[in-house]
């Protein structure tokens, strides 16, 4: 008899390893830029200490968990949502959603405004957070594939775009 | 027209509108299966005569089991609490709340507590932890513009923790809002004015903003067009009744229309200037209507031409060149603030500096307007904005405003390579 691995509708392993990866890269990102990138800084020093952020599809994930450390550092502290109190919560409402955000065919603000995001938290915090996640995705992504993804882009500093976005890329990789 | 991929649209509020739509009211508590209903207002709005005019209306056809006006100006939990146990004590069953936001907000808190048989409002708070529907809530608007009447939120400050609750639930919503002239017919002309103008930033902004839909669209330019018939004539003739009626049926449109598109930065940076300066709402929608779509043009030129038919009529829709309109609908805007300043003997600012408190002191100085910006990042409604906006966008934006300067456009399109 032959044996069947199962697999089971609507999980969607690959699209479930991209994303989980997509995140892992943001967070990781999201670690570095804070602390080479002064307006990301900023915005993180302006959350409450040990605030936690997320970002992830509903219900069973990926996530991505950020938050400020003892020292008020920014960490990246992984995908499971249970590991720690989340203060603010942006979820999308299915893994088929955050799969159209992050194949950058819809923009997190066109995502937002057709209902597809839940937040859960404060609201100046979720304004901050999404500013730091719009740099972050300038950091990343290049020019052509940001521009789909956030309203504006930004109009930096050349020392931004090259030595800023090294040190980042650098820093996202080894994860320090 | 712009059909988005997805949108959603809901209203579910039972209208009832006219010049004598009070005369309704019994009959409308009895198919809810109500007869017992607590009257909720506030300190000004029996002092303007306006629950004696529901009270007249009623005659003999319902028992009023008891009237509460201790609602503050800012909704407050303990107030809630307080009013929930009148309720029950005189043993009502529905709710008439007459006034404004606030007083709603109160009577949707009330209506939570008592429908919910619970003591604790903060386990109801976010969205969706409502599950049923709630006691009957009619709601009388009395001035022509938050549309509250036709929002789901409420928010209620708990002043002693420091801190604001919000509740979103459809079941929020009241079940019927009487719309009747008698109810804005003595608000003085700056109100009027001021109120206005909140209800045309509200259907403006839904038109423009990201969340827009054909049905929202279709509400938000109906209310325009109204607004800007009837509003001149009513600052002229404040007796004027059929005005009266048009500008609040403008209100309730305009609030179905951002209730189902949402509003942006006009909305973030005039809660910014309210909460910092305490200046009131509809005079910071008036003065920063115009900013908002000058600062989106760029984004959304085609909509902003779109408004000029409702804003201007047909006639000068059709002489004006596709690529003058935005500027055109702009202008009009502007100009229907000049005339309303005109006509309220320069009661109706125009532009920030021109505020002044009862001492003579400007009520927006200079100086606030960073601490002003800062608060603007905080807002929500930047979400739905179509431009992007940082620190130095919301700056220049009120500087011009506090001038009362155009913006330059140039700047804007600039930031954006
Ligand atoms: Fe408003």
């Amino acid at each position: 008899m032959e044996t069947f691995v199962e697999i089971k509708p609507g999980r969607k392993p690959l699209q479930r390893i991209y994303l989980g990866t997509m995140l892992w890269f943001v967070g990781r990102a999201i670690q570095a830029a804070a602390r080479v990138d002064n307006q990301v800084k900023k915005e993180f020093q302006s959350m409450p200490p040990n605030y936690t952020f997320s970002l992830g599809a509903f219900p069973n994930g990926p996530y991505m968990v950020v938050g400020k450390n003892d020292r008020g550092k920014a960490t990246y502290l992984g995908g499971d949502l249970s590991k720690q109190p989340v203060d603010l919560e942006m979820t999308l409402k299915s893994m088929e959603h955050l799969f159209v955000l992050f194949t950058f065919r819809e923009s997190t603000p066109t995502a937002n405004s057709r209902d597809r995001m839940i937040v859960n938290g404060d609201v100046p915090q979720a304004c901050a957070a999404v500013r730091i996640l719009d740099i972050v995705q300038v950091y990343l992504l290049p020019k052509f594939i940001a521009r789909l993804a956030i309203k504006r882009y930004p109009k930096w500093s050349l020392k931004r775009h090259t030595l800023d976005r090294t040190l980042i890329l650098i820093r996202t990789l080894i994860g320090i | 027209m712009y059909i988005p991929e997805y949108y959603e649209f809901c209203c579910r509020v039972n209208m009832v509108a006219g010049h004598d739509a009070l005369e309704k009211i019994p009959e409308l508590l009895v198919s809810m299966g109500a007869s017992n209903p607590m009257v909720l207002t506030d300190k000004g709005v029996r002092a303007a005569g306006l629950v004696d005019i529901l009270i007249t209306a009623m005659a003999d056809k319902l028992c009023i089991k008891t009237i509460e006006d201790e609602v503050p100006p800012d909704s407050d939990l303990k107030v809630v609490n307080r009013l929930a146990g009148v309720y029950r004590e005189k043993g009502c069953d529905a709710i008439i709340a007459i006034g404004g936001g606030s007083v709603l907000d109160t009577a949707k808190g009330i209506n939570i507590l008592v429908s919910e048989n619970s003591d604790d409002l903060l386990q109801f708070t976010g969205a969706g932890a409502l599950k049923r529907k709630l006691k009957p809530l009619i709601a009388i608007p009395t001035t022509a513009g938050t549309g509250s009447e036709v929002t789901i939120a409420a928010v209620i400050a708990d002043h002693e923790k420091n801190r604001k609750m919000i509740f979103g639930s459809y079941f929020l919503l009241p079940d019927v809002a009487i719309i009747d002239s008698r109810m804005t017919l003595t608000l003085p002309v700056h109100i009027t004015a001021a109120t206005a103008m909140d209800a045309m930033a509200h259907a403006v902004e839904s038109f423009v903003m990201l969340s827009k839909n054909p049905l929202s669209d279709a509400h938000a330019t109906e209310a325009i067009g109204l607004i800007c018939r009837h509003l001149p004539r009513v600052i002229q003739d404040p007796q004027d009744k059929e005005g009266r009626l048009a500008l609040a049926t403008a209100a309730t449109l305009a609030g179905i229309a951002f209730s189902n598109a949402t509003v942006g930065m006009v909305h973030a940076l005039g809660h910014s200037v309210g909460s910092v300066c305490h200046v009131p709402h509809g005079t910071c929608m008036a003065i920063l209507l115009p900013y908002g779509l000058e600062y989106n043009c760029h984004k959304v030129e085609e909509r902003i031409a779109d408004l000029l038919l409702p804003l201007a009529g047909a006639d000068l829709y059709t002489r004006t060149p596709q690529k003058d309109r935005a500027a055109a609908a702009i202008a009009c805007i502007r100009q229907l603030n000049r005339d309303l300043n005109q006509s309220t003997g320069g009661a109706h600012a125009v532009c920030f500096k021109d505020i002044k408190d009862r001492e003579g002191n400007l009520s927006v100085p200079e100086n606030s307007l960073p601490q002003i910006a800062q608060t603007a990042l905080g807002d929500g409604t930047l979400f739905y904005n179509p431009e992007d906006m940082d620190y130095d966008d919301c700056l220049r934006v009120l500087q011009a405003a506090w001038e009362g300067i155009p913006l330059n456009t140039r700047t804007s399109k600039e930031s954006q390579r």
